[in-house]
C-alpha cells in the first residue's frame, strides 16, 4: 500500500459509486459506505510511518504526496467523520433526488481533503483544494432556493481565497524555482522579512477564509445551515479545518516557529490572537440570539474555530497542543451534534427551536448523544473538549496574557447558554401535540451518534491517546515536549489528571444517587401535571421556549449583529449599483452609438494634434 | 494515603454541617431584621428529615438524574476547595477545574428543570443562565487577577502566598476582593439577586416541581453551595485558614455580612440585575487586573 493507491482509491470510489447509482441504488448506497470505510484502514496503517512519493511530474514539477504524524491525524479524521456522515446519509438522504450526484460529490470532497492533508507541494495541494471547494460549493445549494444563495456566498468568497493563494504560489514559484514544501521552507527561511510576511497573508487569507475566522466568516452560516445535515457535519467537523491545517502548515512546518513569532517583532502572532478572541466572543453571543438550530451551531462553530486558532498561533506548546487537540475535539462534537439535529430534523421535519420541545420521550438516545456533545461543547469535566480548552487557558494564564484569558473563559458562559438553549428547546420542555407520534430515529442514524459520543467521553477521561500523537507533531517543529501520560498531562506548573476527576465525579454521583435512593418512593406523573399557583398549565397553547432569553437577547441584539455580513453586503450592492448605471451607456438607441463612436474619433483626434487646438 | 481518604470522607461532611448550619442561621438572621422571631436554628434539619420521609413526585429520568448530577457537582467541588487546611484532591488540575466543575450545579438544575416542563420553571432557569452571564465577568476577571498575580493556577498555592497574614485583600489585590464580594450575592442567589428563584414571583423558580426527596436535595445542594462560595473568597482573599476553625469563623463573619445585604434589600429585576453586574463589579475588577498589570 503506498499513498499514491491510496488517493487513486478514493478519487476512484467516488466515481465508481457514481456509475453503480445508475446500475442500482442499493448497490451504490452499499458501496458508497464500503468505500469510506475501506480507506480507515490503509491509514491507520501509516500510523506513525512518514512516506514521500512523487505520483507525477507536471511540466517538470515533481507533484508529491507524503504522510507525516501531521497528515495522519486530520487525515483519520477526516475519513472517520466522512464515513460517519455516509452511514448517516443512507436513511436521511433516502427518497431524495439527485443521490447518485451526492454520494458523488461528498466522496469527492473527503478525496479532496485526504489530497489536501497528504500533498507535499504547493500543485497538489492547491489542485485538490479546488476539488474540495467545488463540490462543497455543489453540495451546500443541493436543496436549491435559499441553499442556492448561501452556496453562492460560499464559493465567491472561496474563489477569492484561491486567488489570494495563487498569487502566493506563482510568487513563491517565480522567486524560489520549486512548489515542493521542504525547498520552499528552506527558501522561506532565508527570504527577506517583508517577502515571508508577504507569502504569509496571502496564503492566510486563502485558509482564513475557509476556517472562517473574522472578518471572513460571513459565508458560513448561511453554508451550514442550509446544506444537508450529514454534510453540515462534514463541514463544521473537518471541512473548516483545512484552513486550520494550511495555518499550521505555513506558520510552523514552512515558516518555522522561530521566524514566525518574530515576524514584525512578534506582531503578527499576536495580531492572529486577537483576531481569534474576537472570534470567539462576537460568535458566541450571536449564537444564543438563533432559532434556527443548525444556524445556532454553525455559529458556534465560528466560536470554537476561534479557540483552535488562538491555541495555535499562541505559540506555547501546551497551547499548540491544546489547540490541535481542539481541532479534533471538535470534529467529534460538532459532527456529532449536527448529526443529532439531523436526525431530529428528519423525524419532525423541522428545526425551528420555537415549534420543538419535549422530544426526550420519543428519541431518548438522541437526546442522550446530543446532551454529551453540548456538554463536549461546553467542555464539562470528562469530556474532550475540557481538556483542550483547559490546555489552552492555562498556558494564556501562565504567559501572562489574562485578557485573552479572560475572553476565552468568558465565551464558555456564552456556549452554556445556546448549549442549554439547544438541548432545552429540542428535547426538554413541553412535548408539542404534534410530535406526540414521532419515532425514535433509525438505526443508521443511531450508530454514528453513539460511536461519536464515545470518542467525546473516551478521549475526555483517557486524553493520553490522541495527545501521544499530537505532543510528537508539537516536538517535530521545535517545540519542548509536554509530559503525557495516558490519564492526562503533568507539567512542572501543574497536572491534570482526568481519571481521577473522573473518579470523583463518579463517587460523588455514587454518594448523591445513594442520598436520592433512601428517600421515600417517588411516584412518576405526567409531564401535564405540574403546579402553577392554582392555575392550569394548558397544553400546547403556549410554548415555554420561544424568546428563552428574552431579558438578555433584548439587551444585546441591537450590539451583536454580523456587521461585517453588513457590509460585504454594503459592498456588493454598491458594485451591483455602479454596474447598473455603466449599463446605461448600452441603451440600444442607434443613434447614440454613433454618437459615442464620433465622440471617440474626435477625442482621438485632438490628442492626435497634442491638445493644440488653438 | 490513609490520610487522603479520611480527608475525602471527612470534608463533605463537613462542608455539609456547615451548610445546614449557615441555612438554619440565614433564616434567623433575617427573621431578627425583619423584626419576626424566626424558626430555630435547626429548622433545616428538621425540614430535612420530613422532606425525605415525604411521597416526591417525579416527571422523568432527567427530572431525577439533574438534581443528583447537581449535587454530585457540589460534593467534588468540596474536594477541591481547601478547607483551613485539608483539601484531598489539591493537584488534580487547580483553579480551572474548579471553575469547569461549578458549571455541574447549573447545569444540573437546569436539565432537571427542563424535563418538570413547568412554565416557571423555563423562566426561573433562564433568569438564572442569565444572571450566570452577568456575574462570571467580574468573577473571570477577578479569578485572573488573582492567577496571574501568583502566577499559579493551583488554589493551594494561592493559600500558601498569603500565610501570616499577607492576605489578598490587604494587597494590590483590594479591588478584586472588592467586586468579588459585590458579586457574592448573585453568586448565592440570594437578594437583591433572587430573581431565579423568587418565590412570590414565580413560585420558586427550578424548585416549583420539587417535592419529598427532590427538594431535599435541593436544599443540600443549597447548602452546599453557600458553603463552596463563601469558603472560596476566604481562600481566596482571606488567606484561607491553618485549621478548619480558624477558617470556620471568618466564613461566619463574610456570611453574616451577606445576610444582612439579603436582609435589608428589595429584589432587582433581571435588567436591572445585569446592568448593575456588568457595570460597577466590572469596572472593580478590571481596574484590579490593570493593576496587577502594571506592577507584575
Amino acid at each position: 500500500m503506498n499513498l499514491a493507491q491510496l488517493g487513486f482509491i478514493s478519487f476512484g470510489g467516488a466515481f465508481l459509486t457514481y456509475l453503480l447509482g445508475k446500475v442500482s441504488s442499493k448497490l451504490r448506497d452499499a458501496f458508497a459506505v464500503f468505500i469510506s470505510l475501506i480507506l480507515i484502514i490503509p491509514i491507520l496503517y501509516f500510523y506513525g510511518k512518514t512516506e514521500e512519493l512523487t505520483y507525477f511530474s507536471f511540466l517538470g514539477l515533481p507533484l508529491l504526496l507524503r504522510i507525516n504524524p501531521l497528515s495522519w491525524i486530520f487525515a483519520i479524521a477526516i475519513q472517520t467523520i466522512t464515513s460517519l456522515s455516509v452511514i448517516f446519509s443512507l436513511s436521511y438522504m433516502k427518497g431524495r433526488e439527485r443521490l447518485d450526484f451526492y454520494y458523488l460529490m461528498l466522496l469527492l470532497v473527503n478525496a479532496g481533503m485526504l489530497g489536501i492533508v497528504l500533498s507535499a507541494d504547493l500543485v497538489s495541494f492547491y489542485i485538490f483544494w479546488e476539488i474540495m471547494s467545488w463540490s462543497t460549493f455543489l453540495l451546500i445549494s443541493y436543496n436549491k432556493g435559499p441553499a442556492l444563495q448561501a452556496g453562492m456566498k460560499y464559493i465567491i468568497m472561496s474563489i477569492i481565497g484561491s486567488v489570494a493563494m495563487l498569487i502566493g504560489i506563482l510568487s513563491l514559484y517565480a522567486n524560489c524555482g520549486s512548489l515542493d514544501i521542504t525547498l520552499v521552507s528552506s527558501f522561506i527561511t532565508q527570504a527577506s522579512s517583508g517577502y515571508t510576511l508577504f507569502i504569509l497573508i496571502s496564503f492566510c487569507i486563502a485558509f482564513g477564509i475557509k476556517n472562517a475566522i473574522a472578518p471572513f466568516h460571513t459565508w458560513l452560516p448561511d453554508a451550514h445551515s442550509e446544506a444537508p445535515s450529514p454534510f453540515s457535519a462534514v463541514l463544521s467537523g473537518i471541512l473548516i479545518k483545512m484552513g486550520t491545517y494550511g495555518f499550521i502548515l505555513f506558520m510552523y512546518a514552512i515558516a518555522g516557529l522561530n521566524l514566525f513569532l518574530n515576524i514584525g517583532g512578534g506582531s503578527f502572532h499576536y495580531l492572529f490572537c486577537v483576531l481569534a478572541v474576537i472570534t470567539i466572543i462576537v460568535p458566541t453571543f450571536i449564537a444564543v440570539l438563533q432559532d434556527d438550530a443548525k444556524r445556532l451551531l454553525a455559529w458556534s462553530s465560528i466560536a470554537q474555530v476561534g479557540y483552535i486558532i488562538l491555541g495555535i498561533t499562541i505559540g506555547t506548546s501546551l497551547g499548540f497542543v491544546g489547540g490541535v487537540f481542539h481541532f479534533f475535539n471538535h470534529a467529534a462534537f460538532k459532527s456529532l451534534l449536527f448529526l443529532s439535529i439531523g436526525a431530529v430534523e428528519y423525524r419532525t421535519g423541522t428545526r425551528d427551536l420555537n415549534s420543538l420541545g419535549g422530544l426526550i420521550k420519543r428519541m431518548p438516545i438522541t437526546f442522550t448523544c446530543a446532551l454529551i456533545g453540548a456538554l463536549g461543547l461546553i467542555g464539562v469535566p470528562s469530556t474532550n473538549g475540557f481538556v483542550s480548552k483547559w490546555l489552552i487557558y492555562k498556558t494564556l494564564i501562565l504567559g501572562k496574557h489574562p485578557f485573552l484569558a479572560f475572553i476565552a473563559l468568558f465565551g464558555t458562559w456564552g456556549t452554556i447558554l445556546y448549549s442549554y438553549k439547544l438541548i432545552h428547546n429540542i428535547f426538554l420542555g413541553q412535548l408539542p401535540e404534534k410530535f406526540s407520534n414521532v419515532q425514535k430515529s433509525p438505526v443508521t442514524m443511531r450508530i454514528p451518534v453513539i460511536f461519536l459520543s464515545l470518542v467525546v467521553v473516551v478521549f475526555g477521561i483517557l486524553p493520553g491517546i490522541p495527545l501521544k500523537v499530537i505532543d510528537t507533531i508539537s516536538t517535530s517543529f521545535g517545540f519542548q515536549p509536554q509530559n503525557v501520560e495516558i490519564w492526562g498531562i503533568a507539567s512542572e506548573t501543574g497536572i491534570l489528571n482526568m481519571v481521577n476527576i473522573f473518579a470523583a465525579i463518579c463517587v460523588a454521583l455514587i454518594i448523591a444517587w445513594l442520598l436520592f435512593f433512601i428517600g421515600d418512593k417517588k411516584v412518576n406523573i405526567s409531564q401535564d401535571n405540574s403546579y402553577a399557583a392554582g392555575a392550569h398549565v394548558p397544553r400546547d397553547k403556549y410554548h415555554h421556549t420561544v424568546e428563552f432569553y428574552n431579558p438578555l437577547s433584548a439587551m444585546i441584539r441591537p450590539y451583536f449583529r454580523d456587521f461585517v455580513d453588513d457590509f460585504y453586503q454594503w459592498l456588493a450592492n454598491g458594485v451591483k449599483n455602479v454596474s447598473d448605471k455603466t449599463r446605461k451607456i448600452y441603451c440600444g438607441d442607434l443613434g447614440y452609438y454613433i454618437t459615442y463612436i464620433v465622440l471617440f474619433f474626435a477625442v482621438l483626434i485632438i490628442l492626435k494634434m497634442g491638445l493644440k487646438l488653438w | 494515603m490513609v490520610i487522603k481518604v479520611l480527608e475525602i470522607i471527612v470534608s463533605p461532611i463537613l462542608a455539609f454541617i456547615v451548610g445546614v448550619f449557615f441555612l438554619g442561621l440565614f433564616r434567623k438572621i433575617t427573621a431578627r431584621l425583619h423584626w419576626r422571631y424566626g424558626p430555630p436554628i435547626i429548622q433545616p434539619v428538621l425540614d430535612l428529615i420530613k422532606l425525605f420521609h415525604q411521597q416526591g413526585f417525579s416527571h422523568g429520568p432527567v427530572f431525577d438524574l439533574g438534581i443528583i448530577l447537581a449535587l454530585a457537582g457540589s460534593i467534588i467541588l468540596v474536594l477541591f476547595i481547601p478547607f483551613g487546611g485539608i483539601c484531598p484532591l489539591s493537584n488534580s488540575g487547580g483553579l480551572l477545574v474548579i471553575l469547569y466543575i461549578m458549571l455541574f450545579a447549573p447545569l444540573g438544575i437546569a436539565l432537571s428543570g427542563g424535563e418538570g416542563a413547568n412554565p416557571n420553571i423555563s423562566i426561573g432557569v433562564s433568569r438564572k443562565l442569565i444572571l450566570a452571564l452577568g456575574y462570571e465577568v467580574s468573577f473571570l476577571l477577578v479569578l485572573l487577577t488573582l492567577m496571574t498575580y501568583y502566577n499559579t493556577i493551583s488554589i493551594v498555592d494561592i493559600v500558601e502566598n498569603q500565610r501570616n497574614f499577607q492576605w489578598a485583600l490587604f494587597s494590590p489585590l483590594a479591588l478584586s476582593g472588592i467586586a468579588y464580594f459585590l458579586i457574592l450575592p448573585a453568586m448565592l442567589g440570594i437578594r437583591p439577586f433572587d430573581v431565579a428563584g423568587a418565590p412570590q414571583e414565580i413560585s420558586s423558580g427550578p424548585a416549583v416541581e420539587y417535592g419529598g426527596r427532590h427538594l431535599g436535595l435541593f436544599h443540600i445542594w443549597h447548602a452546599f453551595s453557600l458553603f463552596i462560595y463563601i469558603a472560596l473568597f476566604v481562600d481566596l482573599f482571606l488567606g484561607g485558614g491553618s485549621n478548619p476553625l480558624t477558617f470556620f469563623i471568618k466564613m461566619l463573619v463574610v456570611f453574616i455580612l451577606l445576610t444582612f445585604i439579603h436582609g435589608v434589600f428589595p429584589r432587582f429585576r433581571i435588567e436591572q440585575a445585569i446592568k448593575y453586574l456588568w457595570k460597577w463589579p466590572v469596572i472593580i475588577s478590571l481596574l484590579g487586573l490593570i493593576l496587577v498589570m502594571i506592577i507584575r
